[in-house]
């Protein structure tokens, strides 16, 4: 406390001028020589004595200045102030060098925001280190499911190491009211106490109290609060039309808040009571079988993880002899709240290393940049050094100054770095992934960013300084002053700056590849056949069960929107299904033929809803069979498989008439048509079953709404308005989502080859760019160091082709060098990649073949321009400037 | 910065403090003359040294200074005691007598019989 006082007075000391302790010390000398006056002396002696006895004013002043401010402050500040002034009368290398720190640290800060964003951020919840997230997982899984109601309960009821246990609903949907047309939302149903047990304050109002498990009441997020309610800070004890029921809004969530896991979006919360009418299949809801809830569970003081799980098991145990049937083999496994699962966090985590890798690589080849700008540098200024050393100064102080000039330009760096990513974040968070539900993905510049950012910067400046600065302090003394020369050394060969141009061609052969890798992958993701018609299509969702229609009310309301539709003017045909392929999931079943062996088990077999008309408006081709016409629910179900489905699953017989079976249901084939892409462009094509729509509204609804599909003749985004205007014409109050063309719907599915090809394409150039600077930079100094050299060359005869090529080659041997380190560390580090590569192999053959000469070109074009100007050099002028 | 230095920057502050509380109020040069007095002019002060000694206590709290008139009517500055110095002054002054007492140990065993 006391040292921190001092040190504050005596920073305060920095700004004070010391006048009043000049006339403390004119007193104290007044004092001493009136009393030598008085002891006899004259008044001249007398004060000469008081001087002599002070040892000094002018020392005392400077003891006493010494103590009253921070000497050592002061002086660091006079080497920042000089270090400002040296960088900023080399304009142009300091903007080079800030420049290229700022792209590499802006690109590391970017990568490491996601990190931040995916794997450290905790939960936004009081205390996330007490929270976690419970999953229940069968004996010989890998992870984990979620939780039936019955075992939530019996955890909840039946253990001591936690002091709440809440479940919820992950997802549910709901049309709501408030501002405007009505709007479909995603929310979550939640046990009463789940607020309680995140310890999550509310912004306006109340969470749940307990007993409300039932209650018609709404939390909702600040997101919609803001969007749909005008902010009103008295929205508590409002009502809210949901999915046509009146709920009592009680509370706004804050606005950090959307999930547990932080990746769901959800936009509000009811009490779990409410889950039955929002779901598809409430009869199951009780049922040991049925996993469907999350849960979340806060540890009690002084337990620990280990003593909880160690609970867990026994309960586990318990379980599986009181229910043999149902929890046999089941166990939990707990993990803290708000991190990915770990399945999640490998892939990420794989996804995130490459990505880190190629933009420390970014930063590193620029850091080689800079430093190589300061061993220039320190060439031009070695007699000023020199004269400095020659008078006193201490090699130590030198490589300071160097120094704090390299750390001034990696903060500098560093800066410009951060704002960069300010840009960069908001540019990738403004990306979408196509999924059907709400992800919330945004990633920002956090104070973890800016702390990482910071260390980045600072160890940059020292690192990429501390060699250049060493050279510096120690020139050849006698050399300087006469004006030659003094870095480099006599007989030695390989300097520290072709090691560093060698590493950084290294580098970027190494940049190159990855980069080539993922753009290649982009260029065969893009020749993808998708199986289906991307352009002159227009999609449009709509969920009528939030709107409370029964499933025959929902048949003919899609039934009539589907005819409206057709018949607008514009349009060739129009279809219905339940969501668009390449929407990233969506249901599936294991299938099997009734009455002949076991299928697979597993749901490999993706279901699609489809009214009569489906696969020509989506131009998916009809191999066989017939399409959809006037199925009735009552009757046997028909499907139109995909030929990927005759192949596996009927071995390639005649499918037409074949009964076949999938999740409890029989289909009657109807038809064949070819395959698609279903969830992803990068699938292996997987076995697809179209089942007519009206047969399964009813016992079947979807989750995910029911997806109209209209074939224009032309710009497709032209009708939409029309098409809108049917549907309320059909219900003024029905909620419209996803409202977009097939074509975006498509661009989206290209999100991670995209993605991933703009990131490291971007990374790509920005590192080829800098190492191709580099190496100019390097050329251009060893022919200036050569003038003379070259000089008497040309006096004695040699052609200026010859002396081009004697550049060029001092060139083309460090290029090679750098390939013969770089290329197999590339193909090594390219299984990194492997599985976010689109149909090409991690070894792909082409760009391993293509980037040695692209790069060997660009060198060349780097060393061209020095080699032209050493072929031009004028022997005459060479020898008389030295 | 030598260790002597230290010791005897450390022993002046003592004596500074103990000064100001048996006479109250005095300006550097009335304390300077005043330490030399009390060691019965054994000890010489380089009265330079003093100031930047009584800065250092003023820094850390344990004396304060205002401007004042002297005996002889001379603009001077007064340092003088904070209750914080008081306190500083029993601790300083019991370490120094533990220390000096151990210390006598050493250079006179004969003591301990």
């Amino acid at each position: 406390m006391r040292s921190l006082r001092t040190f504050w007075l005596r920073l305060r000391g920095l700004f004070v001028s010391g006048s009043d302790f000049d006339a403390e010390l004119e007193s104290h000398v007044a004092l001493h020589a009136d009393a030598g006056i008085r002891a006899g002396l004259t008044p001249e002696e007398a004060r000469r004595q008081a001087l002599i006895r002070l040892g000094g004013a002018e020392q005392t002043r400077q003891a006493h200045r010494e103590r009253r401010t921070l000497p050592w402050l002061e002086s660091l500040v006079r080497d920042f102030a000089y270090g400002l002034r040296t960088l900023g009368k080399h304009r142009v290398v300091t903007a080079i060098a800030i420049l290229s720190i700022g792209l590499g640290i802006g690109a590391n800060a970017t990568i490491f925001s996601m990190v931040s964003r995916f794997v450290l951020r905790p939960a936004p919840v009081g205390d996330p280190s007490s929270l976690l997230t419970l999953k229940t997982v069968h004996d010989g899984d890998e992870c984990c499911n979620d939780f039936p109601l019955p075992v939530f309960k019996d955890v909840r009821d039946q253990t001591k190491s936690f002091s709440g246990v809440a479940a919820y609903d992950e997802l549910i949907t709901a049309s709501i009211g408030g501002n405007g047309e009505p709007e479909r939302v995603w929310g979550q149903a939640v046990s009463a106490n789940f607020f309680d047990v995140l310890e999550l304050p509310m912004v306006v109002g109340r969470g749940f109290a307990s007993g409300e498990e039932n209650a018609q009441q709404i939390v909702i997020g600040a997101g919609l609060w803001q969007r749909r309610f005008d902010s009103d800070p008295a929205i508590a004890g409002k009502t809210v039309m949901l999915s046509g029921r009146l709920f009592t809004i009680i509370g706004v969530a804050p606005a950090s808040f959307h999930s547990v896991d932080q990746i769901l979006n959800a936009e509000f919360w009811v009490p779990l009571g409410n889950a039955a009418q929002m779901m598809p299949d409430p009869a199951n809801s009780t049922s040991r079988h049925m996993h469907w809830l999350a849960v979340v569970a806060r540890l009690k003081p002084g337990v620990t993880r280990p003593q909880a799980l160690a609970e867990l098991k026994t309960l586990a145990a318990r379980l599986a002899i009181a229910y043999p049937d149902t929890d046999k083999g089941n166990g939990f496994v707990i993990e803290l709240a708000g991190l990915l699962s770990q399945s999640d966090s490998k892939r990420m985590g794989l996804f995130l290393a490459a990505l880190g890798i190629v933009v420390l690589l970014v930063l590193s080849i620029a850091g080689a940049n800079v430093a190589n700008l300061l061993f220039a540098q320190a060439a031009g200024r070695q007699r000023d050094m020199a004269v400095r050393l020659a008078l006193g100064a201490t090699r130590g102080r030198l490589q300071r100054q160097m120094l704090i000039e390299s750390l001034l330009l990696g903060l500098g760096g560093g800066a410009l770095g951060v704002l960069l990513s300010l840009w960069s974040t908001r540019a990738l968070s403004t990306l979408h992934l196509p999924a059907p539900v709400p992800l919330d993905l945004t990633i920002s510049v956090d104070w973890r960013v800016l702390l990482y950012s910071f260390v980045l910067s600072v160890v940059c400046g020292i690192l990429f300084g501390v060699a250049p600065a060493w050279a510096a302090s120690r020139p050849l003394l006698a050399n300087a002053l006469k004006g030659e020369d003094a870095l480099a050394r006599p007989g030695r060969r390989i300097t520290m700056r072709n090691l560093l141009v060698v590493a950084q061609i290294a580098m970027s052969v190494v940049l190159l590849c990855i980069t080539g890798l993922f753009l290649r992958s982009l260029e065969s993701a893009s020749g993808i056949d998708i199986g289906f018609r991307s352009q002159n299509l227009l999609i449009m969702s709509v969920d009528p069960r939030l709107h409370s229609y029964t499933p025959e009310r929902t048949a003919a309301f899609l039934t009539q929107l589907r005819q409206r539709a057709a018949s607008l003017p514009g349009v060739a045909s129009a279809a219905i299904t339940d969501y668009a392929p390449l929407s990233m999931g969506g249901r599936s079943d294991g299938f099997s033929v009734v009455g002949g062996p076991d299928g697979d088990n597993s749901p490999s077999t993706d279901l699609y809803m489809a009214s009569p008309g489906f696969l020509e408006t989506m131009g998916i081709p009809r191999i066989a069979g017939n399409d959809f016409s006037n199925e009735t629910a009552t009757e046997q179900k028909v499907g139109i498989v995909n030929q990927a489905f005759v192949d596996r699953i009927l071995k390639g017989k005649n499918p037409i008439g074949v009964l076949v079976n999938g999740g409890g249901v029989n289909y009657r084939i109807i038809g064949v048509v070819g395959n698609i892409k279903s969830r992803s462009l990068g699938e292996e094509t997987r076995s697809v079953i179209y089942r007519a729509m009206v047969q399964n509204v009813g016992s079947d609804p979807s989750f995910l709404g029911y997806t109209l599909v209209v074939h224009t003749a032309g710009d497709p985004a032209g009708v939409a308005e029309a098409v809108r205007r049917q549907i309320h014409a059909l219900d003024p109050a029905m909620a419209i989502f996803n409202e977009q063309t097939m074509e975006e719907h498509v661009q989206a599915a290209f999100f991670l080859p995209r993605l991933a090809a703009t990131l490291f394409g971007t990374f790509g150039f920005i590192g080829l760019v800098l190492a191709s600077v580099g190496l100019y930079g390097v050329m251009s100094y060893a022919v200036s160091r050569r003038t003379r050299e070259i000089g008497i060359r040309m006096a004695l005869g040699a052609q200026p082709g010859t002396v081009e090529r004697l550049v060029l080659r001092q060139g083309m041997v460090l290029t090679s060098i750098a390939l013969v380190l770089g290329w197999p560390a590339a193909w090594m580090l390219s299984k990194l990649a492997s599985s976010f590569l689109y149909g090409i192999q991690p070894h792909d053959a082409f760009t391993f073949a293509i980037v040695p000469p692209l790069l060997v070109m660009i060198a060349l074009a780097a060393c061209w321009i020095p080699a032209r100007r050493a072929a031009s050099v004028d022997p005459m002028q060479a020898l008389r400037t030295e | 910065m030598g260790d002597k230095k230290d010791v005897w920057q450390g022993t002046l502050a003592l004596m500074v403090l103990r000064t100001l509380e048996t006479m109250g109020p005095l300006h550097g040069y009335g304390l300077a003359r005043r330490i030399e007095q009390t060691s019965g002019d054994l000890l010489q002060l380089n009265y330079g040294t003093l100031y930047p000694a009584l800065l250092k206590l003023e820094q850390e709290g344990a004396i304060r200074s205002h401007w004042g008139v002297s005996e002889n009517n001379r603009k001077a500055k007064f340092y003088e005691l904070t209750k914080a110095g008081h306190r500083e002054v029993k601790k300083a002054a019991a370490e120094w007598e533990q220390t000096t007492a151990i210390l006598d140990r050493f250079l006179n065993p004969a003591h301990e019989a």
